[in-house]
Protein backbone atom coordinates (compact mmCIF):
# COMPACT_ATOMS: atom_id res chain seq x y z
CA UNK A 1 0.00 0.00 0.00
CA UNK A 2 2.81 2.56 0.97
CA UNK A 3 4.49 1.65 -2.39
CA UNK A 4 1.85 2.67 -4.11
CA UNK A 5 0.87 6.20 -2.40
CA UNK A 6 4.91 6.68 -3.21
CA UNK A 7 4.09 5.77 -6.65
CA UNK A 8 0.93 7.77 -7.01
CA UNK A 9 2.95 10.28 -5.60
CA UNK A 10 5.53 10.31 -8.15
CA UNK A 11 3.56 10.16 -11.04
CA UNK A 12 1.89 12.76 -9.66
CA UNK A 13 4.45 15.07 -9.07
CA UNK A 14 5.85 14.30 -12.36
CA UNK A 15 2.39 15.26 -14.35
CA UNK A 16 2.28 18.89 -12.21
CA UNK A 17 5.79 19.31 -13.35
CA UNK A 18 5.07 18.17 -16.92
CA UNK A 19 1.75 20.28 -16.67
CA UNK A 20 3.49 22.93 -15.51
CA UNK A 21 5.76 23.34 -17.64
CA UNK A 22 3.15 22.58 -20.87
CA UNK A 23 1.41 25.97 -19.77
CA UNK A 24 4.32 28.34 -20.01
CA UNK A 25 6.68 26.68 -22.28
CA UNK A 26 4.65 27.24 -25.93
CA UNK A 27 4.70 31.55 -24.73
CA UNK A 28 8.23 31.15 -23.55
CA UNK A 29 9.95 27.95 -24.78
CA UNK A 30 12.93 29.72 -25.92
CA UNK A 31 13.56 32.07 -22.58
CA UNK A 32 14.65 30.81 -19.37
CA UNK A 33 13.00 31.08 -16.36
CA UNK A 34 14.61 33.83 -13.82
CA UNK A 35 13.68 35.22 -10.08
CA UNK A 36 10.75 38.10 -10.00
CA UNK A 37 12.72 41.61 -10.40
CA UNK A 38 9.29 42.64 -9.96
CA UNK A 39 5.55 42.10 -8.58
CA UNK A 40 3.55 44.52 -10.25
CA UNK A 41 3.69 46.20 -13.70
CA UNK A 42 2.43 49.22 -15.17
CA UNK A 43 1.26 49.63 -18.43
CA UNK A 44 2.26 53.34 -19.70
CA UNK A 45 -0.22 53.89 -22.52
CA UNK A 46 -4.02 54.82 -22.70
CA UNK A 47 -3.27 56.19 -18.88
CA UNK A 48 -2.98 60.11 -18.73
CA UNK A 49 -6.84 61.69 -18.46
CA UNK A 50 -5.46 64.63 -20.32
CA UNK A 51 -4.92 62.82 -23.63
CA UNK A 52 -7.08 62.55 -26.88
CA UNK A 53 -5.70 59.24 -28.08
CA UNK A 54 -7.16 59.01 -31.65
CA UNK A 55 -5.76 56.08 -33.91
CA UNK A 56 -6.63 55.33 -37.98
CA UNK A 57 -8.24 51.74 -37.35
CA UNK A 58 -8.51 49.09 -40.32
CA UNK A 59 -9.56 46.20 -39.38
CA UNK A 60 -9.80 42.44 -41.26
CA UNK A 61 -11.79 39.83 -40.34
CA UNK A 62 -12.50 36.60 -42.23
CA UNK A 63 -11.50 38.62 -45.13
CA UNK A 64 -13.37 41.73 -45.14
CA UNK A 65 -12.07 45.00 -44.51
CA UNK A 66 -13.29 48.07 -42.22
CA UNK A 67 -11.94 50.69 -41.81
CA UNK A 68 -12.73 54.00 -39.54
CA UNK A 69 -11.58 55.80 -36.66
CA UNK A 70 -10.60 54.64 -33.36
CA UNK A 71 -11.04 57.08 -29.76
CA UNK A 72 -10.40 56.50 -26.18
CA UNK A 73 -10.13 58.72 -23.21
CA UNK A 74 -9.28 57.83 -19.90
CA UNK A 75 -12.12 59.85 -18.30
CA UNK A 76 -11.86 58.17 -14.13
CA UNK A 77 -9.49 56.21 -12.43
CA UNK A 78 -10.88 52.99 -13.84
CA UNK A 79 -12.97 54.09 -16.80
CA UNK A 80 -12.00 54.43 -20.45
CA UNK A 81 -14.65 56.13 -23.18
CA UNK A 82 -14.05 53.79 -26.32
CA UNK A 83 -15.81 55.43 -30.11
CA UNK A 84 -15.56 53.72 -33.04
CA UNK A 85 -16.35 55.80 -36.01
CA UNK A 86 -16.07 55.92 -40.08
CA UNK A 87 -13.75 58.44 -41.35
CA UNK A 88 -16.92 60.68 -41.94
CA UNK A 89 -17.10 60.82 -38.18
CA UNK A 90 -20.21 59.33 -37.20
CA UNK A 91 -20.03 57.14 -34.65
CA UNK A 92 -20.57 52.98 -35.24
CA UNK A 93 -19.91 52.20 -31.63
CA UNK A 94 -20.06 53.83 -27.87
CA UNK A 95 -18.58 51.93 -25.01
CA UNK A 96 -17.47 52.72 -21.52
CA UNK A 97 -14.82 49.99 -20.28
CA UNK A 98 -13.41 49.16 -16.88
CA UNK A 99 -11.03 45.63 -15.72
CA UNK A 100 -14.69 44.81 -14.44
CA UNK A 101 -17.48 46.65 -16.13
CA UNK A 102 -19.07 47.54 -19.73
CA UNK A 103 -21.33 49.36 -21.18
CA UNK A 104 -22.63 50.18 -24.30
CA UNK A 105 -24.06 54.00 -24.67
CA UNK A 106 -24.38 53.40 -28.87
CA UNK A 107 -24.12 50.59 -31.35
CA UNK A 108 -25.19 50.56 -35.04
CA UNK A 109 -27.81 47.63 -35.74
CA UNK A 110 -25.36 45.88 -38.30
CA UNK A 111 -22.38 45.87 -35.33
CA UNK A 112 -25.00 45.03 -32.14
CA UNK A 113 -23.79 40.87 -32.43
CA UNK A 114 -22.88 38.86 -28.66
CA UNK A 115 -19.63 37.45 -30.31
CA UNK A 116 -18.57 40.57 -31.84
CA UNK A 117 -19.04 42.78 -28.20
CA UNK A 118 -17.73 39.96 -26.65
CA UNK A 119 -14.25 40.01 -28.47
CA UNK A 120 -14.33 43.37 -28.25
CA UNK A 121 -14.38 43.53 -24.66
CA UNK A 122 -11.57 41.04 -24.09
CA UNK A 123 -9.58 43.10 -26.94
CA UNK A 124 -10.28 46.49 -25.63
CA UNK A 125 -9.37 45.15 -21.54
CA UNK A 126 -6.12 44.18 -23.26
CA UNK A 127 -5.18 47.00 -24.72
CA UNK A 128 -6.37 49.21 -21.98
CA UNK A 129 -5.20 47.96 -19.03
CA UNK A 130 -2.75 49.39 -16.70
CA UNK A 131 -2.06 47.21 -13.95
CA UNK A 132 -0.37 43.36 -13.59
CA UNK A 133 0.45 41.31 -11.09
CA UNK A 134 3.07 39.50 -11.97
CA UNK A 135 4.19 35.74 -11.05
CA UNK A 136 6.85 34.64 -12.81
CA UNK A 137 9.46 36.27 -15.33
CA UNK A 138 11.47 34.59 -18.20
CA UNK A 139 14.32 36.45 -20.54
CA UNK A 140 16.26 36.27 -23.76
CA UNK A 141 18.96 38.26 -24.25
CA UNK A 142 16.41 40.82 -25.97
CA UNK A 143 13.36 40.70 -23.98
CA UNK A 144 12.36 40.22 -20.53
CA UNK A 145 8.61 38.34 -20.11
CA UNK A 146 6.11 39.21 -17.02
CA UNK A 147 3.53 36.58 -16.57
CA UNK A 148 0.50 37.19 -15.00
CA UNK A 149 -1.82 34.80 -14.26
CA UNK A 150 -6.16 35.95 -14.43
CA UNK A 151 -8.11 32.83 -13.49
CA UNK A 152 -7.55 30.64 -16.87
CA UNK A 153 -5.74 33.34 -18.80
CA UNK A 154 -2.07 34.32 -18.72
CA UNK A 155 -0.82 37.14 -20.20
CA UNK A 156 2.89 37.67 -21.15
CA UNK A 157 4.12 41.39 -21.19
CA UNK A 158 7.29 41.26 -23.61
CA UNK A 159 9.78 44.25 -22.56
CA UNK A 160 12.41 45.15 -24.67
CA UNK A 161 15.52 45.00 -22.49
CA UNK A 162 17.35 48.02 -24.83
CA UNK A 163 15.37 50.55 -23.64
CA UNK A 164 12.81 48.97 -21.22
CA UNK A 165 9.28 49.21 -23.34
CA UNK A 166 6.45 46.80 -23.52
CA UNK A 167 6.11 45.63 -26.84
CA UNK A 168 4.26 42.90 -26.82
CA UNK A 169 1.25 41.29 -24.83
CA UNK A 170 0.26 37.88 -25.32
CA UNK A 171 -3.10 36.88 -24.08
CA UNK A 172 -3.24 32.73 -23.20
CA UNK A 173 -5.06 30.28 -21.73
CA UNK A 174 -2.95 27.54 -20.08
CA UNK A 175 -1.97 25.11 -23.69
CA UNK A 176 -3.08 28.00 -26.21
CA UNK A 177 -2.06 31.46 -27.66
CA UNK A 178 -5.34 33.45 -27.94
CA UNK A 179 -4.25 36.97 -28.82
CA UNK A 180 -0.94 38.87 -30.09
CA UNK A 181 -1.02 42.37 -29.39
CA UNK A 182 2.13 43.99 -30.29
CA UNK A 183 2.82 48.18 -29.54
CA UNK A 184 5.40 50.28 -31.10
CA UNK A 185 5.73 53.58 -28.83
CA UNK A 186 7.09 56.75 -28.42
CA UNK A 187 9.09 57.60 -25.44
CA UNK A 188 7.55 54.29 -23.38
CA UNK A 189 4.37 56.86 -22.68
CA UNK A 190 2.61 56.60 -25.90
CA UNK A 191 1.45 54.14 -28.38
CA UNK A 192 2.10 55.53 -32.03
CA UNK A 193 1.13 51.96 -33.20
CA UNK A 194 -0.48 48.50 -32.34
CA UNK A 195 -1.83 45.36 -33.54
CA UNK A 196 -4.44 42.86 -32.26
CA UNK A 197 -3.77 39.30 -33.90
CA UNK A 198 -6.72 36.53 -33.00
CA UNK A 199 -5.31 33.12 -33.29
CA UNK A 200 -8.57 31.64 -32.85
CA UNK A 201 -10.94 33.92 -35.03
CA UNK A 202 -9.63 35.20 -38.45
CA UNK A 203 -9.59 39.10 -36.61
CA UNK A 204 -6.96 41.65 -36.78
CA UNK A 205 -7.09 45.31 -35.92
CA UNK A 206 -4.65 47.52 -36.70
CA UNK A 207 -4.01 50.79 -35.25
CA UNK A 208 -1.89 53.92 -36.06
CA UNK A 209 -1.92 56.94 -34.22
CA UNK A 210 -3.32 60.08 -35.85
CA UNK A 211 -2.04 63.39 -35.56
CA UNK A 212 -5.22 65.31 -35.89
CA UNK A 213 -3.82 69.21 -35.38
CA UNK B 1 -23.06 43.00 -43.19
CA UNK B 2 -19.84 44.89 -45.06
CA UNK B 3 -22.94 46.61 -47.27
CA UNK B 4 -24.53 47.62 -44.31
CA UNK B 5 -21.30 48.84 -42.58
CA UNK B 6 -20.61 50.98 -45.58
CA UNK B 7 -24.21 52.33 -45.80
CA UNK B 8 -23.71 53.13 -42.08
CA UNK B 9 -21.07 55.20 -42.79
CA UNK B 10 -22.54 57.49 -45.03
CA UNK B 11 -25.58 58.43 -41.79
CA UNK B 12 -25.14 61.47 -40.37
CA UNK B 13 -26.15 61.93 -37.31
CA UNK B 14 -28.48 65.06 -35.34
CA UNK B 15 -30.55 66.06 -32.13
CA UNK B 16 -32.77 68.39 -31.15
CA UNK B 17 -31.63 72.20 -30.99
CA UNK B 18 -32.02 74.85 -28.83
CA UNK B 19 -31.40 77.63 -31.43
CA UNK B 20 -28.39 80.56 -30.97
CA UNK B 21 -29.38 83.25 -28.70
CA UNK B 22 -28.55 85.64 -31.70
CA UNK B 23 -30.72 83.46 -34.29
CA UNK B 24 -34.30 84.21 -35.25
CA UNK B 25 -36.93 82.38 -36.46
CA UNK B 26 -37.70 83.28 -40.21
CA UNK B 27 -41.12 84.32 -41.40
CA UNK B 28 -43.27 82.67 -43.67
CA UNK B 29 -42.84 84.70 -46.37
CA UNK B 30 -38.75 85.06 -46.09
CA UNK B 31 -39.03 80.88 -45.75
CA UNK B 32 -40.45 81.43 -49.03
CA UNK B 33 -38.29 83.21 -50.69
CA UNK B 34 -34.81 82.16 -49.26
CA UNK B 35 -36.31 78.42 -50.71
CA UNK B 36 -36.91 79.88 -53.91
CA UNK B 37 -33.27 81.72 -54.21
CA UNK B 38 -31.57 78.06 -52.82
CA UNK B 39 -33.34 76.02 -55.47
CA UNK B 40 -32.49 78.69 -58.60
CA UNK B 41 -28.74 78.98 -57.04
CA UNK B 42 -29.07 74.29 -56.82
CA UNK B 43 -30.43 74.59 -59.74
CA UNK B 44 -27.57 76.36 -61.68
CA UNK B 45 -25.10 73.93 -60.47
CA UNK B 46 -23.46 71.53 -62.66
CA UNK B 47 -20.20 70.88 -60.98
CA UNK B 48 -19.11 72.14 -57.33
CA UNK B 49 -15.39 71.80 -56.30
CA UNK B 50 -14.39 72.79 -52.41
CA UNK B 51 -12.33 71.94 -49.72
CA UNK B 52 -13.71 71.25 -46.38
CA UNK B 53 -12.17 71.36 -42.79
CA UNK B 54 -14.37 68.43 -40.64
CA UNK B 55 -14.58 68.61 -37.07
CA UNK B 56 -15.76 65.79 -35.31
CA UNK B 57 -16.88 66.82 -31.72
CA UNK B 58 -17.12 63.90 -28.93
CA UNK B 59 -18.26 65.48 -25.74
CA UNK B 60 -15.96 63.71 -23.32
CA UNK B 61 -12.77 64.75 -25.42
CA UNK B 62 -10.95 67.65 -24.98
CA UNK B 63 -10.98 69.02 -28.38
CA UNK B 64 -12.42 68.50 -31.65
CA UNK B 65 -10.94 65.87 -33.72
CA UNK B 66 -10.05 67.62 -37.24
CA UNK B 67 -9.64 66.55 -40.82
CA UNK B 68 -9.51 68.46 -43.95
CA UNK B 69 -9.93 67.24 -47.38
CA UNK B 70 -11.67 68.13 -50.76
CA UNK B 71 -15.41 67.58 -52.57
CA UNK B 72 -16.15 67.46 -56.27
CA UNK B 73 -19.75 66.60 -57.35
CA UNK B 74 -20.92 66.64 -60.78
CA UNK B 75 -24.81 66.03 -61.65
CA UNK B 76 -26.64 64.14 -61.45
CA UNK B 77 -24.99 62.31 -58.80
CA UNK B 78 -21.38 62.00 -58.85
CA UNK B 79 -19.87 62.41 -55.64
CA UNK B 80 -16.19 62.40 -54.74
CA UNK B 81 -15.12 63.12 -50.69
CA UNK B 82 -11.44 63.00 -50.61
CA UNK B 83 -9.55 63.33 -47.11
CA UNK B 84 -6.28 64.11 -47.06
CA UNK B 85 -5.15 65.30 -43.71
CA UNK B 86 -4.43 63.64 -41.22
CA UNK B 87 -4.82 60.28 -43.65
CA UNK B 88 -5.54 59.75 -47.24
CA UNK B 89 -9.19 58.08 -47.77
CA UNK B 90 -11.56 59.01 -50.55
CA UNK B 91 -14.95 57.56 -50.91
CA UNK B 92 -16.79 57.97 -54.72
CA UNK B 93 -20.15 57.63 -55.16
CA UNK B 94 -20.87 56.76 -58.77
CA UNK B 95 -23.85 54.79 -60.63
CA UNK B 96 -24.96 52.80 -57.48
CA UNK B 97 -21.27 51.81 -56.51
CA UNK B 98 -19.47 53.09 -53.36
CA UNK B 99 -15.65 53.17 -54.57
CA UNK B 100 -13.39 53.57 -51.58
CA UNK B 101 -9.37 54.36 -51.38
CA UNK B 102 -8.03 53.54 -48.24
CA UNK B 103 -4.11 54.83 -48.76
CA UNK B 104 -4.19 53.27 -51.79
CA UNK B 105 -6.09 49.91 -50.77
CA UNK B 106 -9.20 49.76 -53.11
CA UNK B 107 -12.25 48.36 -52.68
CA UNK B 108 -16.13 48.81 -53.92
CA UNK B 109 -19.09 48.06 -52.60
CA UNK B 110 -22.43 47.93 -55.18
CA UNK B 111 -25.33 49.18 -53.69
CA UNK B 112 -27.22 48.60 -56.52
CA UNK B 113 -30.81 50.14 -56.48
CA UNK B 114 -30.81 50.42 -52.60
CA UNK B 115 -33.66 52.48 -51.46
CA UNK B 116 -31.56 53.84 -48.24
CA UNK B 117 -28.69 54.56 -50.39
CA UNK B 118 -30.80 56.47 -52.76
CA UNK B 119 -31.74 58.32 -49.73
CA UNK B 120 -28.22 59.20 -48.37
CA UNK B 121 -26.83 60.01 -51.65
CA UNK B 122 -29.88 62.67 -52.19
CA UNK B 123 -28.90 63.54 -48.58
CA UNK B 124 -25.37 64.41 -49.03
CA UNK B 125 -25.61 66.07 -51.99
CA UNK B 126 -28.78 68.25 -50.82
CA UNK B 127 -26.36 69.16 -48.04
CA UNK B 128 -23.86 70.44 -50.25
CA UNK B 129 -25.86 72.10 -52.73
CA UNK B 130 -28.37 73.25 -50.21
CA UNK B 131 -31.41 71.84 -51.99
CA UNK B 132 -32.65 69.45 -48.82
CA UNK B 133 -36.52 70.86 -48.78
CA UNK B 134 -38.18 67.94 -48.82
CA UNK B 135 -41.29 68.30 -46.41
CA UNK B 136 -42.26 64.67 -46.57
CA UNK B 137 -38.59 63.57 -45.40
CA UNK B 138 -37.96 66.15 -42.53
CA UNK B 139 -38.83 68.22 -40.48
CA UNK B 140 -37.33 71.60 -41.45
CA UNK B 141 -36.93 75.10 -38.92
CA UNK B 142 -35.57 78.11 -40.33
CA UNK B 143 -33.39 80.73 -38.72
CA UNK B 144 -31.48 83.69 -39.32
CA UNK B 145 -28.59 85.53 -38.46
CA UNK B 146 -26.75 89.17 -39.25
CA UNK B 147 -24.91 86.89 -41.84
CA UNK B 148 -26.21 83.57 -42.21
CA UNK B 149 -29.42 81.64 -42.43
CA UNK B 150 -29.53 78.57 -40.97
CA UNK B 151 -31.70 75.47 -41.66
CA UNK B 152 -32.27 72.72 -39.22
CA UNK B 153 -33.73 69.22 -40.88
CA UNK B 154 -35.35 66.25 -38.38
CA UNK B 155 -35.55 63.42 -40.42
CA UNK B 156 -38.73 61.97 -40.44
CA UNK B 157 -37.99 58.07 -41.55
CA UNK B 158 -37.43 56.24 -37.71
CA UNK B 159 -34.74 54.21 -39.39
CA UNK B 160 -32.04 57.50 -40.02
CA UNK B 161 -33.74 59.04 -36.77
CA UNK B 162 -31.46 56.22 -35.04
CA UNK B 163 -28.12 57.85 -36.74
CA UNK B 164 -29.43 61.42 -37.22
CA UNK B 165 -30.90 63.39 -35.09
CA UNK B 166 -30.42 66.38 -36.83
CA UNK B 167 -28.86 67.71 -39.96
CA UNK B 168 -28.19 71.59 -39.86
CA UNK B 169 -27.13 73.63 -43.03
CA UNK B 170 -25.95 76.81 -42.71
CA UNK B 171 -26.14 79.37 -45.63
CA UNK B 172 -24.14 82.60 -46.71
CA UNK B 173 -26.78 85.11 -47.00
CA UNK B 174 -24.78 86.91 -50.22
CA UNK B 175 -24.87 83.78 -52.61
CA UNK B 176 -27.04 81.39 -50.80
CA UNK B 177 -24.83 78.88 -50.60
CA UNK B 178 -23.83 75.80 -48.43
CA UNK B 179 -21.01 77.05 -45.75
CA UNK B 180 -21.08 74.78 -43.04
CA UNK B 181 -22.58 71.01 -42.58
CA UNK B 182 -23.80 70.08 -38.74
CA UNK B 183 -24.58 66.86 -38.17
CA UNK B 184 -25.69 66.13 -35.05
CA UNK B 185 -25.62 62.83 -33.68
CA UNK B 186 -26.85 63.30 -30.10
CA UNK B 187 -26.82 67.02 -28.09
CA UNK B 188 -23.60 66.43 -27.20
CA UNK B 189 -21.64 64.59 -30.24
CA UNK B 190 -21.86 66.11 -33.45
CA UNK B 191 -19.34 66.37 -36.85
CA UNK B 192 -19.72 69.81 -38.32
CA UNK B 193 -17.92 70.34 -41.45
CA UNK B 194 -16.67 73.73 -43.44
CA UNK B 195 -16.65 74.32 -46.64
CA UNK B 196 -14.12 76.68 -48.15
CA UNK B 197 -12.64 77.72 -51.30
CA UNK B 198 -16.25 76.96 -53.41
CA UNK B 199 -15.71 76.66 -57.08
CA UNK B 200 -19.08 76.24 -59.06
CA UNK B 201 -19.62 74.81 -62.15
CA UNK B 202 -15.40 74.80 -63.45
CA UNK B 203 -15.04 72.04 -65.82
CA UNK B 204 -13.79 68.84 -64.54
CA UNK B 205 -12.38 65.84 -65.50
CA UNK B 206 -14.80 62.91 -64.79
CA UNK B 207 -12.09 60.51 -64.25
CA UNK B 208 -11.86 61.39 -60.73
CA UNK B 209 -14.64 59.39 -60.30
CA UNK B 210 -12.52 56.25 -61.00
CA UNK B 211 -11.28 54.62 -58.11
Amino acid sequence: MRKLTTLYLIISSFLVLVLSSCSTLNVVKDYKSVNLETTKFEVPYFSNPEIDYVYKANITVYGNELSGIFITKKINDTIHRVVFTTEFGNKLLDFEISETNFKINFIVDALDRKILINTLITDFRLLLRKNYVVKKQFENNEYKVFMTEDGKINNYLFILKLDNTLRKIIYATKRKEKINLTITSENNSFATKISIQHYNIKLRIELNYLQTQ
Amino acid sequence: MKNKVYLVILIFCICPFIPYAQEQKMSESEIVIFKQVVREVSRKIKTLSTDFVQYKHLDFLSKDIESSGKMVFMEPDLLQWQYIKPYNYSIIFKSGKILINDEGKKSAVDVGNSKIFGKINKLIIGSISGDLFDDEEFAIFYYKNKNNTITKFIPKDTNLLKYIKQIELTFDKDDATVIQVKLFESSEDFTRIVLKNKVLNAKINDSIFNN
